[in-house]
């Protein structure tokens, strides 16, 4: 018991110390070099230097922006995939993220301002719901959903959705630069008030998904058998599907699609702790906001002067893990 | 009488597809009943049905004395637990995580598993047998394990009813004698009513207080393993030719499939009168050992007359509840002339059928052999005032009539074919 109780601890200090090291690296790395010094003083002494400017209202909140939203999506991600039972789930395959993308790009070409500064956002919101529904309705023949029907039609809706977007573009050449941010991903235009919104929706929406670990685990056996248990199904994949659905609208309007960070960071995680809900959630969230911070700070000193976009990275990155975990259940037979 | 489980007029309907058509069932606490049937008879959904998984479009299932759809989805499982067939994880968990899943709808959301739910896991692995691989992941196991730590979650919920969609297919032998113990012993000491679909009839002998057998959505007949296994039951529900007997061990009921290709082909024709189904377990076994048969006369619908069209006989057939009329009767008489050998079984007597009797004394079969079947019941199976008990004497002074017992026929009938070829 009491090992048990250590372990967790070891594991939580280990999980906390990446992250904690991953957000010193991403800030202190970049276009201008700032010495190690003179980011402590700035951040914990307040000090007022030149470079002041530079780390507290474009690095930090940077950094900050790619935390919230590398935990949202790996949360998501680890969710989806529980709600699913398929490691291959994530708002990325599904075509949840090109919703959101072309709800985002919808808005931006059109200049609607309905919602004032969060229009952008909850046009994200109306593409990343609508798209989960088409494609979960478009899978569901006689109450079943297929996972591999499931699958194909989150990556043909992807696939239109891309295209519509493409289509979008070419007629609206002028706003090219703003559209091409929606559907890479890019943290570049990060602000404090970026982040103050998306926080306010992701951490709460992260913390709420935390409390569905047990049920998530028991739908690890099926949802017939989680019926039997006493699961009410239905109603748990509305709720979480709906918060899902919140936190990736969130982190789209913010960042754009950043695609892949949702199926790999769970799945590091389950490689590691197991596939026990009640700490994927968490666990995941931690990992996904590390290495989120880390893409994203790459990107930006790897081609110097300009910038990889953080999307790019992680498509870089995850395409290939992707591959594996494909070949992995393949040679599992299922 | 304490019923755990009762269903009234149950309707169920996949889109416009009529599953399930008005079943009324009751089921005693503490029993073992089976539920049996072929593919697609609804066995599964009538389970689905039970744990309300679905929903009937008609009808009531009581749980003890409440309506199962007064009860929330948490209510009812801590009431009924169901084992189906065998469970894939995608995800690997522990053993122990497993089986306190089980505990869901006693665990509160915000205080979590307390000592007691873990006392009660703790309780239902050392049960099944899984304490020792408490620790491991459940996709390492075998067959017969995963299904005993699937059976422990089961108990977990502390049901009163165990629901159980076949739950040793694909299991070796040992395992389903294994999980079925288990179950038994679960209904004799702790009282639980378990309820089970088995595909596989001496399973469902050995083991159920009642068996149920279902055919195309309805209750074909219930009751104890030897009144529902049953040749005819059988016969007509699965369209397999069996013969039962009893299992020289337990004494229980016990089922052979027969095969309807006989290996060997023999010259000597026989034709059998029958009717009532006096004829199936004869037809059943002279067909497989590789006799050319004909029966006669029979009325459409039959079951002798289904036996025989099944093994694509010739039969002397006549429209369902008449007389025999002067064309049947050629007929049979034909069939009986081109036969080596006429059987007459004890069957019911009538003025309906006494032409069947009546045949035997056409001077046209003198000099064929008849064996008649005895009983020593005649004066029962008569319902034509002495008529057919005179002509019974007449026959059996006749040279070429032979009486026999029941039980030696087939042993003539063999002998007499290798006299013949």
């Amino acid at each position: 018991m009491a090992n048990k109780v250590f372990k967790r601890f070891i594991s939580i200090s280990i999980l906390l110390l990446l992250f904690i090291s991953s957000f010193i690296f991403a800030v202190a790395i970049g276009a201008v070099k700032i010495p190690w010094e003179e980011i402590i003083e700035i951040i914990f002494f307040g000090v007022n230097t030149d470079n002041r400017v530079i780390l507290m209202d474009i690095r930090l909140p940077r950094v900050m922006i790619a935390a919230i939203l590398g935990a949202g999506l790996a949360a998501v991600g680890g969710v989806m995939q529980g709600i699913f039972m398929n490691p291959l789930v994530d708002s990325y395959t599904l075509g949840m993220s090109s919703g959101a993308a072309l709800g985002a790009v919808f808005s931006i070409v059109t200049g609607i301002g309905i919602f004032g500064y969060a229009t952008t956002g909850v046009f994200a919101f109306i593409g990343t719901v609508s798209t989960l529904f088409l494609v979960y309705f478009l899978s569901k023949t006689k109450n079943r959903v297929s996972i591999n029907t499931l699958l194909l039609a989150g990556v043909a809706v992807s696939y239109f959705l891309s295209s519509i977007i493409s289509f979008v573009m070419m007629m609206n050449k002028h706003k090219l630069d703003q559209i091409v941010f929606w559907t890479m991903g890019s943290l570049s235009s990060s602000t404090w008030q970026k982040f103050i919104i998306s926080s306010s929706i992701i951490i709460p929406g992260v913390l709420l998904l935390n409390i569905f670990g047990r049920e998530l685990n028991i739908m690890s056996l099926g949802e017939e058998s989680a019926h039997y248990i006493g699961v009410d199904v239905e109603r748990l994949k509305y709720i979480l599907l709906g918060i899902c659905s919140l936190i990736v609208g969130a982190v789209v309007s913010t960042g754009g699609t950043i695609g892949f960070l949702g199926l790999v960071a769970p799945h590091i995680v389950r490689l590691i702790w197991g596939s026990d809900y009640r700490r994927l959630i968490p666990y995941s969230a931690i990992i996904g906001g590390s290495i989120l911070m880390l893409a994203d700070a790459l990107g930006r000193v790897l081609i110097q002067p300009s910038e990889i976009p953080v999307g790019v990275m992680t498509s870089i990155m995850g395409g290939p893990f992707f591959v594996f975990l494909l070949r992995k259940q393949k040679s599992k037979g299922a | 009488m304490n019923y755990e489980v009762k269903v009234e007029n149950l309707c169920f309907f996949y889109g416009e597809v009529n599953i399930l058509k008005d079943i009324n069932l009751n089921f005693q606490a503490g029993s073992f009943v089976s539920i049996i049937g072929p593919n697609g008879s609804g066995k599964s959904t009538f389970l689905k049905n039970l744990s309300r998984y679905l929903e009937p479009q008609k009808g009531i299932v009581m749980l003890g004395d409440k309506d199962i759809n007064k009860l929330s989805k948490k209510e009812i499982s801590k009431k009924v637990s169901v084992v189906p067939q065998n469970i894939l994880l995608e995800f690997d968990f522990k053993v122990k995580d497993i089986v306190m899943m089980g505990r869901h709808p006693y665990v509160n959301r915000w205080k979590g598993e307390t000592e007691e739910d873990k006392k009660i896991v703790e309780k239902a692995m050392k049960y099944t047998n899984i304490l020792q691989f408490s620790d491991r992941f459940y996709n390492e196991l075998s067959g017969g394990e995963k299904q005993r730590v699937i059976l422990a979650q089961a108990l977990a919920q502390q049901p009163k009813v165990l629901l159980l969609d076949e739950p040793i297919s694909h299991l070796d032998l040992q395992y389903q004698v294994e999980i079925l113990d288990l179950v038994k012993r679960l209904t004799l000491k702790e009282g639980m009513t378990a309820i089970s679909v088995l595909h596989d009839l001496n399973m469902a002998s050995g083991y159920s207080d009642i068996i149920i057998m279902l055919k195309e959505g309805r209750v074909y007949c219930q009751g104890k393993p030897e009144e529902v296994l049953t040749v005819e039951n059988i016969a007509y529900v699965f369209n397999t030719n069996v013969s039962v007997s009893k299992n020289p061990v337990t004494g229980k009921t016990y089922v052979y499939p027969i095969s309807v290709i006989s290996k060997k082909k023999r010259k000597l024709k026989i034709h059998i009168i029958c009717g009532g189904g006096t004829g199936v377990k004869l037809i059943q076994e002279l067909a497989t050992l590789g006799f050319h048969l004909s029966t006669g006369v029979l009325n459409i619908g039959d079951s002798d007359w289904a036996i025989s069209k099944e093994y694509e006989l010739d039969v002397a057939e006549e429209v369902p509840f008449m007389s025999i009329t002067n064309e049947a009767y050629k007929r049979n008489l034909e069939l009986a002339m081109i036969s080596d050998v006429v059987i007459l079984l004890p069957i019911y007597l009538s003025k309906s059928n006494i032409m069947n009797v009546k045949l035997l004394t056409d001077c046209k079969l003198k000099d064929k052999k008849i064996y008649i079947v005895e009983d020593d019941n005649l004066e029962k199976r008569d319902f034509t005032n002495g008529e057919a008990i005179e002509i019974y004497k007449e026959l059996l002074n006749k040279p070429n009539v032979v009486p026999v017992k029941k039980d030696e026929l087939k042993e003539i009938l063999i002998k007499a074919d290798e006299n013949h070829g």
